[in-house]
């Protein structure tokens, strides 16, 4: 992350109806099916989760009966004790006594609470556990145990997480404080960098406080949250985060453990629902042209290439497009899944989730990983769905829109695409289809998110268009020295392979002041609507 | 810049058919982008349409190609049927290992039909021929399909790279010999085509060497 701060987002009031309440996610009108908004916790209302098509009733998902049957309520639970490199062996499983209980964790903000374990750096086992509780009762065989070869991979707390992702984020909170430091300074210009090095460090240190302390809040305050955000969220706090942000987990701590179990649980029977019904018509045409795409999703890249992912893949596609038929399943919105699957994975683990195989984890992780990844999903596509209903008019449309910006901010630019006869829709259509993840690495794409989820809900159609028009006019010396052709190729395959976080933040810098200067000047746009 | 910016002719061609057919693996093999071994590796899926150029010989004449990749899932046809404008040429595309996809072409000509040039020439291409052990399509009914419906017909293999740049070939050669005839007996004809000039020639607009070529 860089150490210039981007603009501090919330502090400019242009358009304050992005910080509303939480909502406002669900407030976006679906196309064709508003029940992916019924993420208020008390009620499970059964009746608008059901998939209109379906003519069977749905089976019971009831919050009470999904709860009652949860490991959450259990106050034991199976817990894998991992080997790390530096310890002797001692594998298998063992049941540990855990503080995860159907009640929250208690409140604690200090992330430097005394915890049993002040060997920081051996968090890789006992972390959260009460070494005088754990017994001796390796005779069980775990709960959910697959192949264990990612042993030390995954996180040995991760039951915890699964039910409470503030779990995760301490946890590492904690780690990374008393992470080495560096070296002692040899000469005038190493002492000079580590103190740079410190300093970086110390924001950094700084930033993650805040977050920590507002993630820990019993209720969270989403607009600081979204203030601290804007500038890129910590890569271990972010899958929480996220899901803070898209308005899937409650704001109020009491409300998440309860949430989360019944909207995975309803996630579940809509598996079950989907893949019980025979596949005729347009269901068998959506997936056929998922079972095509999966394999295609991010080819060469070990996590998508498993089968356990493919499968989750699979899943989250065909019960999203058969609940959304105006729609259906639209190439491209594949690749919209892999941020959220990468980054909920990685709460779990302690690799890149890129080369981890899911397979290995326990069902229960994954079917949580798979659950939170389409719910967020639908809650991202519910603010984009004219995206993809037939003749796709939301990207027709922002496709317009970003030409008669660009016209505006770089005429030169604009003008020269004209006499080269270059049309917008040549190139930016799929720049609106995919969000831009065919131009930039998901890594990327990972960090825009923070910010597009701390703009709210529209950032997806609206801030988006800026961010388009700033990464087109980021070529334009090149673009005006090239022909039809070299522009067309050139667009096609942009020169951002190299682009790491910097990149990014000046990309979404140069939106965030186009979007200041253009949003609330409407009329300065040739065409209306 | 750009590749062979001197040409005489220009033709613009489109690649369409059903999705996973295998389209981007034919163009990847006419751009030589594969070398063998990475052949197994997926592609992504196309999205909208991606832009080619390649150039052949053909009586002498430089011909240079201009390739429109389009996406084949059916949600994409609003927009890729913007780019059969201008269009001389198009490789339909289907599997021979997949009926449906052989099913499909008439609804394929059927958009030509609707967005193309009338004169379009197509050719149907049966592409995995390699999958002998999983045809689904007979080659004598997909020829007389294709001879029925003044199309020209090859089979291709992109696995084995079999056919793929006779294909290409034999399609650009047909326009070729049409559109050189065409020039002397129907020049009242060409006004009305939009591929004509500079439209399909974007960047004739005084810049490039094929001051004295005639575009189709």
């Amino acid at each position: 992350m860089s150490a210039r701060p981007p603009p501090a987002r919330p502090h400019i009031a242009i358009h304050p109806s992005t910080y509303g309440s939480r909502t406002e996610w669900a407030d976006e009108d679906a196309w064709d099916s508003a029940s992916d908004s019924d993420e208020e916790p008390p009620k499970a209302s059964s009746s608008r989760v059901q998939p209109r098509q379906v003519p069977r009733t749905k089976q019971n998902t009831s919050p009470d009966g999904i709860a009652g049957a949860s490991t959450s309520t259990l106050a034991f639970s199976f817990t894998q004790i991992s080997k790390p490199s530096s310890y002797p062996p001692n594998n298998g499983w063992t049941i540990v006594k855990t503080k995860t209980g159907s009640s929250p964790p208690p409140p604690d903000n200090s992330p430097d609470e005394p915890n049993g374990d002040a060997d920081v750096e051996g968090d890789m086992i006992l972390g959260d556990l009460d070494p005088d509780a754990m017994e001796p009762m390796d005779i069980m065989p775990p709960a959910h145990s697959k192949s264990r070869t990612d042993k030390g991979i995954i996180r040995d707390d991760i039951n915890d997480i699964v039910d409470d992702p503030l779990r995760g984020v301490k946890h590492r909170a904690r780690r990374t404080e008393h992470s080495p430091r560096p070296s002692p300074p040899t000469s005038p210009e190493n002492a000079e960098r580590s103190e740079k090095l410190m300093r970086e460090r110390s924001i950094r240190t700084n930033r993650r406080h805040k977050f920590v302390e507002c993630l820990s809040s019993q209720d969270v305050n989403i607009a600081e949250l979204r203030k601290l955000a804007w500038a890129g969220i910590p890569s271990d706090i972010r899958p929480m985060a996220w899901q803070l942000l898209l308005g899937y987990l409650p704001l109020p701590k009491p409300l998440r453990v309860a949430t989360l179990t019944r909207k995975r649980g309803e996630y579940l029977s809509l598996v079950q629902l989907a893949f019980a019904r025979d596949r005729e018509g347009q269901d068998q045409q959506i997936w056929h042209q998922i079972e095509i795409d999966v394999p295609r999703t991010r080819p060469g890249v070990r996590l998508w290439m498993h089968g356990a992912t493919q499968r989750a893949l699979e899943r989250i596609l065909y019960v999203w497009a058969i609940r959304h038929p105006a729609s259906g399943y639209v190439q491209g919105i594949n690749d919209l899944v892999t941020p959220f699957f990468q980054v909920f994975l990685s709460a779990y683990i302690d690799s890149d989730p890129e080369t981890f195989d899911p397979g290995t984890l326990p069902a229960r992780a994954l079917e949580a990983v798979e659950a939170d990844s389409f719910w967020c999903l639908s809650r991202l596509l519910d603010g984009i769905q004219d995206n993809y209903i037939f003749a796709q008019p939301g990207i027709q449309r922002s496709v317009r829109r970003m030409a008669e910006l660009v016209a505006r901010i770089d005429a030169p630019l604009s003008a020269h695409l004209d006499t080269q006869n270059v049309e917008f829709m040549q190139f930016a259509f799929r720049w609106m289809n995919c969000l831009l993840m065919r131009e930039i690495s998901v890594r990327n794409t990972i960090r825009m998110w923070d910010t597009y989820l701390a703009e709210g809900p529209d950032a997806f159609s609206q801030f988006h268009l800026y961010v388009c028009s700033a990464f087109l006019v980021k070529w334009s010396d090149k673009l005006r020295q090239m022909d039809f052709q070299g522009i067309i190729m050139f667009l096609q395959s942009l020169p951002t392979q190299d682009w790491g976080d910097h990149e990014i933040e000046m990309l979404l810098s140069e939106a965030f002041v186009l979007n200041s200067i253009w949003h609330n000047a409407q009329s300065h746009f040739i065409g209306k609507k | 810049m750009t590749e062979g910016s001197n040409y005489d002719y220009l033709f613009k061609v489109v690649l369409i058919g059903d999705s996973g057919v295998g389209k981007s693996y034919v163009l990847a093999i006419l751009l030589s982008r594969f070398t063998r071994n990475e052949f197994n590796l997926e592609s992504k899926s196309t999205i909208g349409v991606e832009f080619a150029t390649r150039s052949i010989d053909v009586d002498g004449k430089t011909v240079k190609a201009q390739i429109w990749d389009t996406a084949g899932q059916e949600r994409y046809r609003a927009i890729t049927s913007a780019y059969y404008r201008g269009a001389v040429g198009a490789l339909l595309v289907y599997d021979i290992a997949k009926h449906a996809t052989y099913v499909n072409v008439t609804r394929w000509l059927k958009e030509l039909r609707d967005h193309a040039d009338a004169n379009i020439v197509i050719m149907l291409v049966g592409n995995k021929s390699d999958l002998k052990h999983l045809r689904a399509v007979p080659t004598d009914e997909a020829k007389g399909f294709s001879s029925e419906n003044g199309l020209s017909f090859i089979e291709t293999s992109a696995l084995d790279a079999s056919n793929v740049e006779s294909a290409f070939q034999t399609i650009l050669t047909d326009i070729y010999r049409i559109v050189s005839s065409k020039s002397l007996e129907q020049a009242t004809n060409q006004v009305e085509m939009p591929t004509a000039g500079a439209t399909i020639d974007p960047s004739g607009s005084g810049n490039n060497a094929a001051q004295g070529s005639k575009c189709c």
